[in-house]
């Protein structure tokens, strides 16, 4: 093909960075096509940095591949071992994340079309629902028997503390983000459509708070019971579909969101040895 | 020469099969001109090392995709200023590197042994703004977006100093 060569001087110059623009772009462009040349070149490259980058595409291309979830938050910036740790979640994952859309979707349907007291259960029902989603969500985004990353998680020398934090703020999240889509298509939207909000938050953290005495699936039980049986009693007694949901259990939420706050920070030790098991 | 591109596409079709001693050979082959020639794009070291693994990283994943249109080294190249870019896009520092303006002198064009053309001779003629488009967007065939990303300046102005660039040289030929 070609029988131009470039001179050792030039090449050592480029490969210094110390070769002018004109030059070099002519040499780039003769390095495309000329193995001897790039050989040539590759003799005047520093070989620490080249080392470096072989080790780091070693480990890459030893790792798998990361999954869909991962790669999405990875291309979203997120750090890879948050990202990691989130995409190992088991209520992250598309099928509990479908199911929580399908659970509202329906109660929702069902408040649009049934009539009379039909529509008012409807609405309780997707209060609740939504109000109970994230304790769900958190029940199985951590702990023993559900997380397939627990026991490593355990052994990790990171603070578990992080890991708790981190997933139930993703589940949290995606929660208020499904329930708040599914509360736009409720009939006569109003506050009643978001009154599940703050009853979500104080549920949720003081799920998290029971999670460092007892198992998190069982503390996230306990809560959704009692919650069920105050909410399903104030309901009968006031025949009114959001009776749980006035001002009064807006003001309770709030004293459990700054309650469980409390607590928590003062019982973070414990997540260090791991959640109750 | 033929032999060797062929050799390229030999150890690529091996790559995609999984064989590491084959991207280790394409490695030894490329990773030093695509360090050089990165880092007369960008003056951070440490980024420049990432990209070259981002790069061969790429290339374990992706060599199936290749489908033996063009050479090798260009579809490499391709792959590494555009994950150079993906950088700096997300990490907006100033680490553009400011083209050297040297003159040389006649003994080091001798000594160099480089031929000037008219057309080199037009290029070295411009401002080192305008040649650095030139060399983003002409040379290394970028987009206008990633040539503004590459070298930290707004898309408009890359056109309007593309166009400038242009300009001058079709002056400096005539």
């Amino acid at each position: 093909m070609t029988t131009w060569h470039a001179e050792p001087a030039a090449l050592a110059a480029y490969a210094d960075g110390a070769l002018d623009d004109v030059r070099a772009s002519s040499l780039e462009a003769h390095l495309m096509s000329c193995s001897a040349c790039r050989t040539a070149l590759a003799s005047a490259v520093p070989a620490a940095p080249l080392l470096r980058a072989w080790r780091g595409v070693t480990i890459a291309t030893v790792a798998p591949r990361p999954g869909l979830v991962e790669r999405v938050l990875l291309r979203a910036g997120v750090r890879d071992d948050v990202a990691r740790l989130l995409a190992a979640t088991p209520s992250l994952r598309v099928s509990w994340l479908l199911a929580e859309a399908l659970a509202l979707g329906f109660a929702a349907f069902a408040a649009n079309v049934a009539p009379g007291a039909g529509a008012d259960a409807a609405l309780f029902l997707f209060l609740v629902i939504a109000a109970l989603a994230p304790v769900a969500g958190v029940a199985a985004a951590f702990g023993p028997g559900l997380d397939p990353t627990y026991e490593v998680g355990i052994a990790a020398p990171m603070r578990s503390e992080r890991l708790l934090l981190v997933r139930s703020l993703a589940v949290l999240a995606t929660s208020l983000v499904i329930a708040g889509l599914a509360a736009i298509t409720l009939p006569g939207f109003d506050r009643a459509a978001i009154a599940w909000l703050l009853p979500a938050l104080g549920l949720c953290l003081t799920t998290i708070t029971l999670a460092t005495w007892i198992r998190p699936l069982v503390a996230a039980i306990v809560v959704a019971m009692t919650w069920l049986a105050v909410a399903a009693s104030v309901t009968a007694a006031r025949s009114d579909p959001v009776a749980a949901f006035r001002s009064g259990g807006q003001l309770l939420a709030v004293a459990l969101i700054v309650i469980s706050a409390l607590v928590l920070s003062r019982r973070r030790v414990v997540y260090e040895g791991g959640v109750a098991a | 020469m033929t032999v060797r591109a062929d050799g390229d596409d030999m150890l690529l079709r091996a790559v995609a099969q999984g064989d590491r001693a084959a991207l280790e050979a394409l490695y030894r082959q490329h990773a030093p001109w695509l360090l050089v020639r990165l880092s007369r794009r960008c003056s951070d070291p440490g980024l420049v090392e990432e990209v070259v693994q981002d790069t061969f990283v790429a290339v374990w994943r992706g060599a199936g995709r290749y489908r033996g249109t063009g050479e090798v080294p260009a579809w490499i190249w391709g792959i590494g200023i555009r994950r150079l870019i993906d950088r700096l896009r997300r990490s907006p520092a100033p680490v553009v590197r400011q083209a050297p303006d040297t003159v040389l002198s006649a003994e080091d064009h001798v000594l160099l042994g480089v031929e000037h053309g008219d057309l080199g001779d037009a290029l070295g003629r411009l401002s080192p703004e305008l040649r650095a488009v030139m060399q983003a967007t002409v040379l290394d065939g970028l987009t206008t977006r990633e040539a503004a990303t590459l070298l930290g300046i707004p898309q408009g102005t890359v056109k309007t100093r593309a166009a400038r660039a242009r300009r001058e040289m079709r002056g400096a030929l005539a």
